[in-house]
This record gives C-alpha cells, structure tokens and sequence, in this order.
C-alpha cells in the first residue's frame, strides 16, 4: 500500500469523518453528559443552577410506588410478551415454510402489518377491539359472549399490546424463514429413515439447526421489549390504572411532566444497566441450546 | 421439507391453516378498508357490517374539512424521508468505504465501536438527545429528525461495508495504477457497482423516516412541522368517534409504505434478513 502515498491514514479518517462527527455529537456527548446529569437535580434541559446531589435521585426511585410498578410491568412484557412474541414468531416461519404453489403471495400479505406506521396500526386496534362497535367483540357476541372493554380493562391490556406484537412481528417472521431455508434437506431425510416423527424431527434437527435464529431474535426482542413505551402510550396511555405505564413510560413522565431531567437521566442509566445485564445472561447461556455447525460440542 | 412438492391432502391442510391464520392478519387491514368506506352512522351499528351497505369516500373529504394541514404534513413526512433517505446513502458508503477498504491500526477498533452504537438501546438515548437538541437550539425544527442521518447511520454503515468488501480489490488497483486516488474508486469504481445495496439503503432508511413516530412527537411541537404520524395522533383526540375519518387518515399513512413494499419487496425481505444473518 507504499504506492498510494503516505497520506492514508489522513484519508482514511476524511472518509469515516461524517461518523466520527456523528457519532461524537449524537452519542458520545449526550451519554456522558446523560451520566453527570443522573447525579444532579437538573430541571431544565441545559439549566446552569443545579446541584449535585449524589446518589439521592437512585435512592429516590427506590421508594417510588409507581415506579415499582413500572418496573414490574416492563419485566412482564420481557418474561412473558417476549416467548409469546418469539414462539408466534417462529409457529408463522414454519406454517410460512410450506413448500406448496403461492406461498410466496401469502409471505407477501403476512408481512404486510409489520410495515403498517405505529399510529395507523393504534388506530386499527381501537377499532377492532372498540368495545361497542369493534369487529372482535360483534364476533365474540355470536358465540354468546358479554361485550368486553379490551382497552379499558386492567387485567387485558397488557395481553392486547402483546397480540399486537405478534401481529407486526413480521420482521422477525423473516429471519425464522431465512434460518429454516438454511437447514439441509438430508438432515430431515436422514431422521426419517431413522424413523423419527414428525415432533421428534422438530427438536432433534429443526430447533438446533435454527438456534442461532432463536438467540438472535431473543436478544432483539428482549432489547424492544424492555423499552416497551410507543404502544403502550398510544393505546392505553399508560392505563388502565397504571396498568400498561413501563419503564421507559416512567422516563417520559419523569422528564417531560415533571421536568425532573436529572433524575430521566438516572432512570435511563438504570435501563442501561438492566438491558445490558439480561442481555449478557442471555447470551452467556446461549452456548447451552445455541449449535454453531462446525463447532465441536464439548 | 420433503424432496418431492406435497400433494393431495397434506397440501390442502397447508392451504386451509394459511388461509385461516392469513384472514387473522389481514383482519384488522380490511375491517380498516370496510370502516373507512362507510357512512358514519353505519359505523355505530350493532351487529356491525363488514362489507358496506353504501359505499362512499366521504370520510376522506371529512378528514381533509376537519384537519386542514393534512396535505402539509403528507408533504412534511415526504420531505423529511426523502432527506434521511439521501444523507444515509451519501454519509454511510462514505464511512463504509473507509472501513472496507483501508489497512491501518485504527480501522478494526473503530469498527467495533460502530457495532457497539448498534446494540445501545434506543430509548436510553432518547432523554440524553433531548437534552442535546435543546442546547443545539433544535427544537421544534427537523434539524433532529435529519442532521444525524447525514452523519451516518451504524447498521447503514455495515450494510454498506459488507457489500464493499465482495467487490474484488484488483478493480482498487487498476484506477490507481491509472493514477486515480481513493475518491475516484469509490466514486467510479465502488458506488456504480452498488446498486442493490444503495436501493436496499434508499428504501429502507426512507421506510424507517416514514414509520418514525417518537422522534417527530418529541422534537415538533407546532402543528405545521408534523409529520403524518404525529399529525394522526393529534386527530385521535380531535375526532376519535368519526371512525371511518379516521381509518382513512391511518389508509393513507400506510399507502406510500404499501406501494414501496409491492414494488421493491425483495430489497426489503434482504434488508431484515441480512440484520439476523451477521451472527
């Protein structure tokens, strides 16, 4: 590389300057100064009169009511909405795998939802599951079931967010897809001959072949999961009685009601925190049930 | 699964539970489609209609009466997804070919930290950033929705690097043997020989700026800057009982995305699969 002169080093940081810069302005400064925020009592954006005070704002959270409550919804969504999630995920990758005439129209419509703007799929729930003149409830009523108020129920909502996750989880459908495409055919003739069944093949071949897949998307939907606020602002706005208000929900009401923005900025370092050490568990435990080919299994 | 296409009854099972399981996605779109083109009055009867007993558009003409800045902010979510579109394209080849094509100690550090940007969860930044753009005097302004995107994106980045890094190297060295410099291969020689992944980047990070919401609810506060999304949001609480206006204005928020993903699905099938691909 002599030839092209000794300014490479130079020409190379010209290049990846635009993301240098980027990345300076837009990542760097914000999170450092996001970390002496988070031990201030800060009120204003930029304000010049604040204290420091410390660990007094993680204290503080610690004896907030709502704030445990927050906790305990966004643990439900990771714990229970992220199986769910996965697991529909991967039934719609399977039934999708079909190998008959026009699957490729029905992968078509399948993904469809995924790519439907938050606010327009909100308002197409509020008018399925409105609770006088929605579709589902006009559906449920010939079975001779009573009208329930999906939206306005504690114990559903939480439930009808993760319905809705399933419905726009196209993306990960794709991924499953790509992976199953990716087991060999002779796997599956090989385990047949072997006489094994049709479920014996599903955990002895499929499930390992694909569990790089099934890491991948847990981790993503994990990640998503605990910052569960979009849906949950838009179709419920938190309710009913705190019953969809998450964690990320508790940042936005922090700063932007409360104008406490020292202590959004603690909450958002303790999110850091415990999306990074779930993440780490779960990846840490992967080599359990995760089968890289080629690897030797010790 | 099996080495011949299956037939007779097995294949029809597959056709029914796709049949079934489809109607339970496409539900929601096509009720959607039903409310939007009946009357008002239609909406609120009980058993409900599916399919519409009058067929009118006059919900369209009641959105656009109610809500006269529609057609503003149509133009604002088209303005602002095109500029991303362009500043990601521009910006992230520029770095990815820094990445793909330089020798030196730095380069493989550097490119980790890109990765890393790509797994911080999104809404830890989201206060820090709003803190910044304040400071920056960005408020109410676009300047956040579009300046970043002309700083280069980290997944555009990889996307981009990663096709570089397929075209053969010997291409590099006859332009500079013709006495071209770095800028002339990647600007002769890379980017023409890049058209899949520019398309897929153009499409997607435009799908991306159009689906956005929380970025546009935070940072626009004046009814004329909005986006369509947000312009929707605010009509939720100004006629959220006139249904069908408001299944109209959700119709029309997701027709530019519907059209792109029936003409150019393939670019973004490659788009999401290549993120689960790289592990």
């Amino acid at each position: 590389m002599n030839r092209l002169g000794k300014f490479e080093d130079a020409k190379f940081f010209l290049f990846i300057l635009p993301w240098m810069i980027g990345f300076t302005v837009f990542f760097l400064i914000p999170f450092v100064t996001a970390v002496y925020y988070a031990f201030t009592d800060a009120r204003i954006p930029g304000a010049a009169d604040l204290n420091f005070v410390g660990l007094d704002n993680f204290t503080a959270l610690f004896n907030d009511r709502i704030f445990g409550k927050a906790i305990l919804n966004t643990l439900f969504f990771v714990f229970v909405g992220v199986p769910v999630v996965t697991c529909g995920m991967l039934l719609l990758a399977m039934l999708l795998n079909a190998d008959v005439k026009g699957i490729a129209l029905f992968r078509t419509f399948y993904y469809l939802p995924t790519l439907v703007p938050i606010v327009a799929t909100v308002i197409i729930w509020r008018l399925v599951f409105n609770s006088e003149f929605g579709i589902l409830n006009a559906i449920l009523g010939t079975f001779g079931i009573a009208k329930i108020s999906w939206l306005g129920e504690a114990w559903s909502i939480k439930p009808v967010i993760v319905l809705l996750q399933v419905w726009i989880s196209g993306s990960g459908v794709l991924i499953f897809l790509a992976a199953l495409k990716g087991v060999p055919k002779h796997l599956y003739e090989a385990a047949e001959i072997d006489g094994a069944g049709k479920l014996r093949r599903f955990f002895s071949v499929t499930l390992p072949m694909i569990s790089p897949a099934i890491l991948f998307v847990l981790v993503i939907q994990t990640m998503y999961n605990f910052q569960m606020f979009t849906e949950a602002l838009l179709l419920a706005e938190g309710g009913p009685n705190y019953a969809s208000y998450t964690y990320v929900y508790d940042i936005y009401k922090t700063a932007f009601t409360e104008l406490k923005y020292g202590m959004a900025m603690a909450q958002s370092m303790i999110l850091f925190a415990m999306i990074l050490v779930v993440t780490l568990a779960l990846l840490k435990s992967s080599n359990r049930f995760v089968y890289y080919e080629g690897e030797k299994r010790g | 699964m099996q080495t011949s296409r299956k037939v007779g009854s097995s294949s029809i099972k597959a056709y029914v539970l796709l049949t079934g399981v489809l109607c339970l996605f496409i539900g929601p779109l096509i009720w959607m489609l039903s409310t939007m083109l009946k009357t008002k009055t239609e909406t609120y009867r009980f058993p409900p209609t599916v399919i519409p007993e009058e067929i009118t558009f006059d919900a369209f003409q009641r959105l656009f009466t109610v809500q006269p800045l529609m057609w503003k902010w149509i133009g604002n979510s088209v303005l602002i997804a095109v500029a991303v579109a362009v500043g990601t394209v521009i910006s992230s080849s520029i770095a990815a070919y820094g990445f793909a094509r330089f020798e030196n100690r730095y380069k493989n550090a550097l490119f980790l930290v890109v990765l890393t940007t790509l797994m911080i969860p999104a809404s830890v930044m989201i206060i820090p950033s709003f803190v910044l753009f304040v400071k920056l005097n960005w408020i109410n302004t676009w300047a956040p929705l579009i300046v970043p995107a002309w700083l280069g994106g980290a997944y555009y980045i990889f996307l981009f690097r990663q096709f570089f890094m397929s075209i053969p190297l010997e291409l590099d060295e006859a332009t500079f043997l013709d006495g071209g410099g770095r800028w002339t291969v990647f600007q002769k020689i890379i980017m023409p020989l890049s058209k899949p992944v520019i398309i897929t980047v153009l499409i997607f990070s435009f799908v991306y700026a159009w689906l956005d919401f929380l970025g546009p609810f935070l940072y626009l506060k004046s009814n004329e800057l909005f986006t369509l999304s947000v312009g929707l949001q605010l009509l939720i609480g100004q006629t959220g009982q006139d249904f069908p206006a408001l299944a109209a204005g959700a119709f029309i928020s997701i027709l530019p995305i519907a059209v792109i993903y029936f003409f150019a699905q393939r670019y973004i099938v490659e788009g999401v699969v290549l993120t689960g691909s790289k592990g």
